[in-house]
């Protein structure tokens, strides 16, 4: 049967050749009002470049909604609109099928325009998840929803949320005297839902913002492959992670290192672990304990030995007992499960 | 009509909202020992806060209720007694990330009212980076290192008793020593807590400030947009594309220099700022490329200068560095412009070499919070000793 997908071309998006050969204009420049070392304005900025000034970017409530319009001044250079918490999905959506009606009807010049809907971990992981899902399955619109994850519901100040990981301090999970492990809940894994739940989906993938290039050449990829995609990055957070801004990079560099962050992409359903993460599966390089990146951070300083060594042994069920290691949790055979004592 | 106290604490955004919200708490605490009522509150526009970014915090205590509730009434007080300004380099000015421009930090004192800074200074540095003020105020240093620490773990290191003790001795009709102690007992049950307030209370000096003293320059500001002059809906103009840069020597024109927001500059978010050695520099791309401000211009000859209406002081770029002392962070204070490290060096070589390694050399570096697990309990030893000795 002959496909009925008729999706627009998309912008030749060829991958950076190296950091050298980057453009040097911002699209996304200073002024924000975001912390000090903030890894998720980082992301706007290295996204913006990595989609170049032919694009439309819309961003649902959060961090980089707030922080980036507000009082009447912006950061933006090129054209960003506000869309409320939970429709980072139906913005893309409705943004991307109006272009190509206006297009088609001669309204507006004939020409690939990139779409881009961010949303954060609460926006995207919480509340849109349905209508992310529901856009994934459209595949004749191409857009791109970029979920940037600081694993809390950081700019009201830290509430917990789906994405956030086990046992952390957050504002809804206060240590106390009695009971120190406040959140039992394991980190909702979105981009191996959203892989595995939208076969249609050309493109699915995860970045951090301590491998710069590597996270625009993926973001490049999902702009140009045609169709709606979805890339989840993993934003430290010097204010939510509690950790002296200057940490940022190495933060992130140990959550992919340290396994807690695996890196891969989806690409047309075949699936490739990227960057350090090839290299940890490879046996190229050692996977570091995870007590290297949980001690560098204020919302875990309340755990205890045995604490650290449950969150290392489920990262070590993460590698070892899943059938596709870090990407999606299908097992062979029920796991005992053992949480420490409180 | 009883009499109003007011008294603001200046603090670092996250780093010190803990340490501010003590201190504003048990002013109030101390002062109902008294019988006197009050209220502590930090200022909504600051909310929800945003690491380094300045913040305010007040506690507002009166004679009697109806005095109180006239004070209350007010979004925040028009004039203060006390300004506490828990962090030296905040002495610069107060850029709040609600839109106020930089105000001098100084700015709500009343005449002859006092300004606490927590300080490793002397009083004469602290001076000349505080902006003019037209009527004389008095200022006090308490010897600290600066206290900054994150969201969820606080650094108890004194800072916050000290500080009411300071105040029984500058404000005495607010409330007593022994007030304060009062307080701090039944807040910390701590008695070395309790020492540390007298402490500062017995030590503590002032000098008085005079209008002829302090930064002459204008305060950083901008014109409000008139109601005509907003767009339909909230439609706001986005910034222009940048431009390149130009050589101050030959002319060359090249490079890169992006357009920023006209309003928000984060003078005053820094602790610290990026001096970078040009000379050293492999052009490794590094600290441009990784600084979530873009607040690296890319001169002609492809060098990254840190623009200083742009760095928020994070410190990223100086951890990415490759090179050793190509990039360092310095302490804000011991810089009194914001002008173009690049430019200086291409006008002389030598001379930039120099002032380099002078800035590197007394770097003062600084905690900005947790890096690892114990580091607290080991920086809080030195703090109390400072606090014994005064």
């Amino acid at each position: 049967m002959a496909t009925v997908v008729k999706h627009d071309p998309t912008q030749a998006l060829d991958p950076f050749k190296s950091v050298k050969k980057l453009p040097l204009e911002e699209y996304f420049t200073s002024g924000h009002r975001t912390c000090q070392g903030c890894e998720s304005a980082l992301l706007m900025k290295l996204m913006a470049k990595a989609a170049g000034p032919r694009t439309i970017v819309l961003g649902s409530t959060g961090c980089m909604y707030v922080a980036n319009t507000t009082y009447y001044s912006t950061s933006w250079v090129v054209p960003w609109m506000h869309t409320q918490l939970g429709s980072s999905g139906s913005a893309a959506l409705g943004t991307a099928a109006a272009l190509k009606v206006l297009m088609r009807k001669g309204k507006m010049k004939n020409e690939p325009i990139n779409v881009i809907a961010f949303c954060g971990d609460g926006g995207g992981a919480d509340m849109g998840i349905s209508g992310i899902s529901a856009t994934l399955t459209h595949p004749d619109y191409n857009c791109l929803i970029l979920m940037y994850d600081n694993e809390s519901y950081a700019n009201t100040d830290i509430q917990l949320s789906g994405s956030t990981p086990w046992g952390a301090n957050t504002t809804f999970s206060t240590p106390g005297k009695v009971k120190r492990i406040m959140h039992h809940r394991w980190k909702k894994n979105m981009a191996g839902m959203m892989a595995a739940g939208h076969p249609e989906c050309k493109y699915v993938s995860t970045i951090s913002m301590s491998y710069g290039l590597h996270a625009m050449n993926s973001m490049r990829k999902a702009l140009a492959i045609g169709g709606p995609t979805f890339v989840h990055s993993l934003d430290p957070c010097p204010k939510g992670w509690d950790y002296d801004p200057y940490l940022s990079h190495e933060i992130g560099e140990l959550a992919v290192n340290t396994g807690v962050w695996p890196l891969y992409e989806i690409e047309n359903g075949v699936l490739r672990l990227t960057g350090r993460t090839q290299q940890i599966a490879a046996g190229k390089i050692r996977r570091q304990p995870v007590r290297d990146y949980l001690t560098k951070q204020g919302r875990f300083a309340h755990f205890t030995a045995d604490d650290t060594d449950y969150f290392q042994s489920k990262i070590d069920e993460m590698w070892t007992k899943w059938l596709y290691p870090g990407v999606i949790p299908f097992r062979k055979e029920i796991e005992a499960d053992s949480a420490p004592a409180e | 009509m009883g009499r109003l106290f007011a008294i603001e604490i200046i603090y670092r955004g996250i780093f010190q909202k803990t340490l501010a919200r003590n201190i504003s708490r048990a002013i109030v605490l101390a002062a109902h020992k008294e019988g006197k009522p009050g209220i502590s509150f930090g200022r909504y526009g600051d909310s929800p806060e945003r690491n380094g970014i300045p913040a305010k915090s007040f506690a507002i205590v009166a004679t009697d209720d109806v005095t109180l509730e006239e004070g209350m009434a007010k979004y925040e007080p028009k004039d203060v007694d006390i300004t506490i300004c828990v962090d030296d380099t905040l002495a610069k000015g107060v850029e709040s990330w609600a839109w106020y421009g930089l105000q001098p930090v100084n700015k709500l004192l009343k005449p002859g009212g006092t300004l606490i800074v927590t300080s490793r200074l002397e009083a004469d540095p602290i001076i000349a980076m505080c902006h003019r003020k037209e009527t004389p105020y008095e200022m006090a240093i308490l010897k600290a290192i600066p206290s900054f620490s994150g969201l969820w773990v606080y650094k108890d290191d004194h800072t916050d008793v000290r500080i009411l003790g300071a105040i029984a001795k500058i404000l005495p009709d607010l409330f007593s020593l022994k007030s304060v102690q009062a307080a701090i007992t039944d807040e910390w049950h701590d008695a070395v807590k309790v020492t540390s307030a007298a402490r500062a209370y017995e030590k503590l000096t002032t000098v008085t400030v005079k209008p002829t003293q302090g930064n002459p320059e204008v305060p950083f500001k901008f014109d409000l947009p008139k109601w005509h002059e907003m767009g339909e809906g909230i439609v706001i103009p986005s910034i222009p594309a940048g431009h390149k840069m130009e050589d101050p020597g030959t002319h060359a024109t090249g490079g890169y220099k992006p357009d920023r927001n006209p309003t928000f500059k984060k003078f005053s978010t820094r602790t610290m700022r990026p001096v970078v050695d040009f000379d050293t520099c492999i052009k490794c791309t590094l600290c441009w490329l990784q600084c979530p401000d873009s607040c690296f211009d890319v001169t002609p000859e492809g060098l990254y200068d840190a623009n200083m209406e742009a760095c928020c002081g994070c410190g990223v770029c100086e951890a990415v560095c490759p090179v050793p002392n190509c990039v360092t962070m310095v302490n804000e204070s011991s810089f009194h412009d914001n002008a173009s490290q690049w430019v200086a060096w291409r006008k002389d070589k030598t001379n930039y070499k120099g002032w380099v390694q002078e800035k590197i050399k007394g770097h003062g570096e600084r905690s900005h919070g947790f890096r690892y697990l114990g580091q607290y309990e080991e920086q809080v030893p030195e703090m109390l000793d400072i606090a014994t000795k005064g």
